[in-house]
């Protein structure tokens, strides 16, 4: 009886159109922003895992002792006020401020540095490999309450670039949530312990995570509109995202198609920041195995390729690459002579290889689904045709990719590969290049020249930028001149975005999609 | 039969290109930091270890580890099964209470307009992939019209309730939460309709042609000659005989829609396994995967079970062999 007399008004309820929204959400007096992201946050450890939704919602939660900010990416004081390195850069000291609190309200002191970054080193996972051939444990000292010094066993000058990915934990609360020695690991994945300028207030893995502003933030707030929290909302289908941007479900998206961004950004209301990223994109080839260890072949197919279909394929929203080092990392110089189509360069090439007529088969391997990728190979049928080479498309899903770019003896011959490093040191670039690279996605032309090698082993201990700039302009040339891959371009770095959204900073050094929720505000009309 | 869906997804997901470790370390890790996982996790034993490791977790329940989230996979499979499950059944309760009325009509108006919609409906419910038809009911039904959420289990800002059978309808009616009863079945609508077009098609198609053939039997006409009224002899005579092969396809459908859930899923957002085995595959993540199939095949087992037993309450020549 009761069920019959609610019947009526369920279906009232469930009759009631869903009327789009024109805003963010809104809980109390608190504006939350709605992120229609792609990518899940399996784990929020920061010494366990990263990319681009983890490290943003890392970046909220948790401090770290410097933070890149701006474009050109800064390096800038967080929970260190100031710091300094000996000359030779094997020793540097952190001063921390005095009245950073983590979120139960415990002080961040040189111990919680120290804390974390050996926790990281010991668990060996995450961000450790930035920093464990330099630095260990027991080089890690705390002077006193407000200050650190880590001792490496090696000068490297590179170092202060990767602090800003070490978040620092709350040893007393990861501690207390142990669980067979673990370190924290099983708690860590979904709890947090930082000093951050937000908390986790709900985490349902698979659906959303939702984290609220920590009002009283020991830095402050850049703004008083600020967001009072954000919803990472999972929607995984671009044609999802972007109908939940139109609808005004999400303030903001990421990850749409360049054609689906250019149509948004006609939309009232709507915005879409457009910035060139330091994310490369390169055809890989083979050095080592035949045919593409002709370097006279991969010359030719260098000069044959259509640079300028690869801007088209983004719509003109991206920038071809200059050097092998993107435009913002730090000492990057153009080359004269990076390889442009040039068809009779290409055929000149082409006579001194061995396969002087053409006539062999290459494979192009990339992405499944990934259709841009898919574009840039009938581009390369097409251009390398006219050399009578032919290319043969093999679309993989990334696991498989990854796993045939492992091995020189399975590495294809062609392969599209967007890299981004994680830093702004020209060390982040030029290692990808280091036989130590091999084995790894971006070390997938298994690349071999020693003095190059020589070089980038060199720059990366000496202390002073003056010495070790010359070295770097030197390597681009050189890994230039050997073409151990197409060097293609810099796709732009693009967002839909409520025109409510505002404070909205952008920085290369992040990842693709990842946004610092920090300064951003909610103002409304 | 599990046994043997257990070895034959092992082998496959161990002999598949691609390197969980390396995969689990990230990009940039060394390979130090790659064979730490490869130790950690075992993949650096043989393969008939690897498989007695295995097996000798499933004996106490223990599914391993996702090398993705560091979660166990059985804590996994308990978030999202009820989910995938609610889903499941409230497509196969629409599928059924649609499919049989309209395969009923069809064959009892065989040749009309009535019989020609019907077979419309089914054929373009077969022949509609369900990941378009997903797309479609989105852009039409959501974004144009806005009368229904674009995806996801709840609204934004709404918490579900406490869990008691963590079926979050259930928990809601039981809780008496209402206004959250309602905002989970408008996102439901969707994703439910969008999974339950197929089996509704195969269903009306297997009924109509079951039904048919009933019909024409004797003992109907001779039910029609003593004066029985028509709707009794359809629905009391003919549709329970007609209900066997009906039954067992529905057995089958519910396997099915378990599977069939990886595109509803990925495009509703619906928070259940089969997105879960999705992110597990593309990231070669492969205990999730084999917890899945697991999972799966047992259910499509205990499907088939729960059909023979129907088939004894519908037919009591199965139930008492010999009866006439």
């Amino acid at each position: 009886m009761k069920l019959a007399r609610l019947l009526p008004c369920l279906l009232v309820l469930l009759a009631t159109p869903t009327a789009p929204l024109d805003a963010f959400e809104r809980v109390g007096d608190r504006k939350i922003l709605v992120f229609a992201g792609r990518q899940e946050v399996p784990t929020i450890d920061p010494s366990v895992k990263y990319d681009w939704s983890i490290r943003m919602m890392q970046q909220a939660l948790y401090d770290a002792l410097v933070k890149y900010v701006g474009n050109p990416p800064e390096i800038v004081p967080w929970l260190a006020e100031r710091w300094e390195s000996s000359p030779d850069a094997r020793t540097w000291t952190f001063h921390l401020v005095k009245n950073a609190r983590f979120h139960n309200g415990d002080p961040v002191t040189a111990e919680a540095v120290r804390w974390s970054f050996a926790r990281t080193l010991k668990l060996n996972q995450g961000p450790a490999w930035m920093l464990s051939d330099f630095l260990k444990e027991d080089g890690i000292k705390v002077v006193n309450e407000h200050s650190v010094q880590f001792t490496l066993t090696q000068p490297y000058a590179p170092f202060l670039s990767f602090v800003p990915w070490w978040y620092v934990m709350n040893p007393r609360q990861v501690t207390a949530n142990e669980q067979g020695g673990d370190l924290g690991q099983k708690w860590l994945t979904d709890n947090e312990a930082g000093s951050g300028p937000f908390k986790i207030k709900r985490w349902q893995q698979g659906v959303l995570y939702e984290i609220e502003a920590v009002d009283a933030y020991w830095k402050g707030w850049p703004s008083k509109d600020h967001v009072g929290g954000v919803i990472l909302k999972l929607v995984r289908e671009s044609a999802a995202q972007r109908a939940a941007l139109l609808r005004g479900e999400a303030d903001i998206v990421e990850g749409l198609s360049a054609d689906d961004f250019d149509q948004v950004a006609k939309t009232p209301g709507i915005v879409v920041p457009n910035f060139p990223g330091m994310t490369t994109f390169g055809l890989k080839m083979n050095t080592q195995k035949p045919p593409t260890s002709d370097a006279n072949l991969r010359k030719a197919i260098a000069h044959a390729f259509d640079y300028d279909a690869l801007l088209k394929i983004y719509n003109g929203n991206a920038v071809l690459q200059t050097s092998p080092f993107p435009n913002a990392t730090r000492g990057h110089v153009p080359v004269p002579g990076l390889p442009r189509q040039d068809l009779a360069r290409a055929k000149e090439f082409l006579a001194k290889s061995a396969y002087a007529s053409g006539g062999t088969e290459l494979e192009y391997v990339y992405v499944q689904g990934l259709e841009e990728e898919r574009k840039m190979g009938l581009v390369l049928i097409d251009n390398l045709g006219k050399l009578n080479l032919k290319v043969k498309m093999v679309p993989l899903t990334w696991p498989n990719m990854v796993a045939r770019g492992a091995k020189v003896e399975s590495s294809p011959d062609l392969m599209a590969v967007f890299a981004t490093p994680v830093s702004t040191d020209p060390d982040a670039v030029a290692y990808q290049y280091h036989k130590n690279s091999w084995g790894k996605y971006y070390g997938s032309s298994f690349y071999t020249n020693a003095d190059v090698w020589g070089l980038i082993e060199r720059a990366r201990m000496l202390a002073r930028w003056e010495d070790r700039a010359p070295l770097y302009a030197d390597v681009q040339k050189r890994i230039a001149a050997d073409a151990p891959e197409v060097f293609g371009m810099l796709a732009n770095r693009r967002w839909g975005m409520r025109d409510h959204v505002k404070g909205f900073v952008f920085s290369p050094v992040r990842f693709t999609g990842e946004v610092d929720l920090y300064p951003l505000a909610i103002v409304a009309k | 039969m599990l046994f043997g869906l257990l070895c034959l997804t092992f082998v496959i997901s161990h002999v598949v290109p691609g390197d969980p470790a390396r995969l689990a370390a990230g990009p940039d890790a060394n390979a130090a930091m790659v064979e730490t996982i490869r130790t950690k996790y075992g993949l650096d034993r043989p393969l008939a270890a690897q498989f007695a490791r295995y097996v000798r977790g499933l004996a106490v329940g223990d599914f391993g580890e996702s090398l993705r989230s560091r979660n166990a996979v059985r804590d996994d499979l308990a978030r999202y099964f009820p989910n995938t499950f609610e889903l499941v059944a409230l497509a196969l309760l629409l599928a059924v209470a649609v499919g049989l009325p309209l395969g009923m009509l069809s064959a009892v108006y065989k040749d009309t307009w009535i019989d020609h919609g019907a077979r419309v409906v089914s054929v373009s419910g077969v022949a509609l992939p369900a990941f378009w038809l997903g797309l479609m009911l989105q852009l039409v039904i959501a974004l144009w019209l806005g009368w229904l959420p674009l995806g996801g289990r709840l609204g934004l800002t709404a918490t579900s309730p406490a869990p008691i059978t963590h079926l979050l309808l259930v928990d809601a009616v039981l809780r008496g939460e209402w206004r959250t009863f309602a905002d989970a079945l408008r996102h439901a609508v969707l994703p439910v309709v969008t999974l339950c077009v197929p089996a509704l098609a195969s269903i009306m198609r297997v009924n109509r042609a079951e039904m048919l053939e009933t019909l024409q039997q004797d003992y109907i006409t001779t039910a029609r000659a003593q004066g029985f009224p028509d709707f009794r002899v359809v629905t009391r005579y003919a549709l329970r005989n007609a209900m066997i092969p009906t039954l067992a396809m529905i057995g089958l459908r519910y396997g099915w829609m378990l599977g069939g859930t990886i595109l509803v899923e990925t495009v509703f957002d619906w928070p259940g396994i089969g997105l879960y085995a999705v992110n597990a595959a593309v990231s070669s993540d492969f205990q999730p995967i084999m917890g899945v199939t697991l999972l799966i095949g047992l259910n499509f087992m205990l499907a088939n079970l729960l059909v023979d037993l129907a088939y004894g309450w519908l037919d009591p020549r199965i139930r008492r062999p010999g009866a006439t």
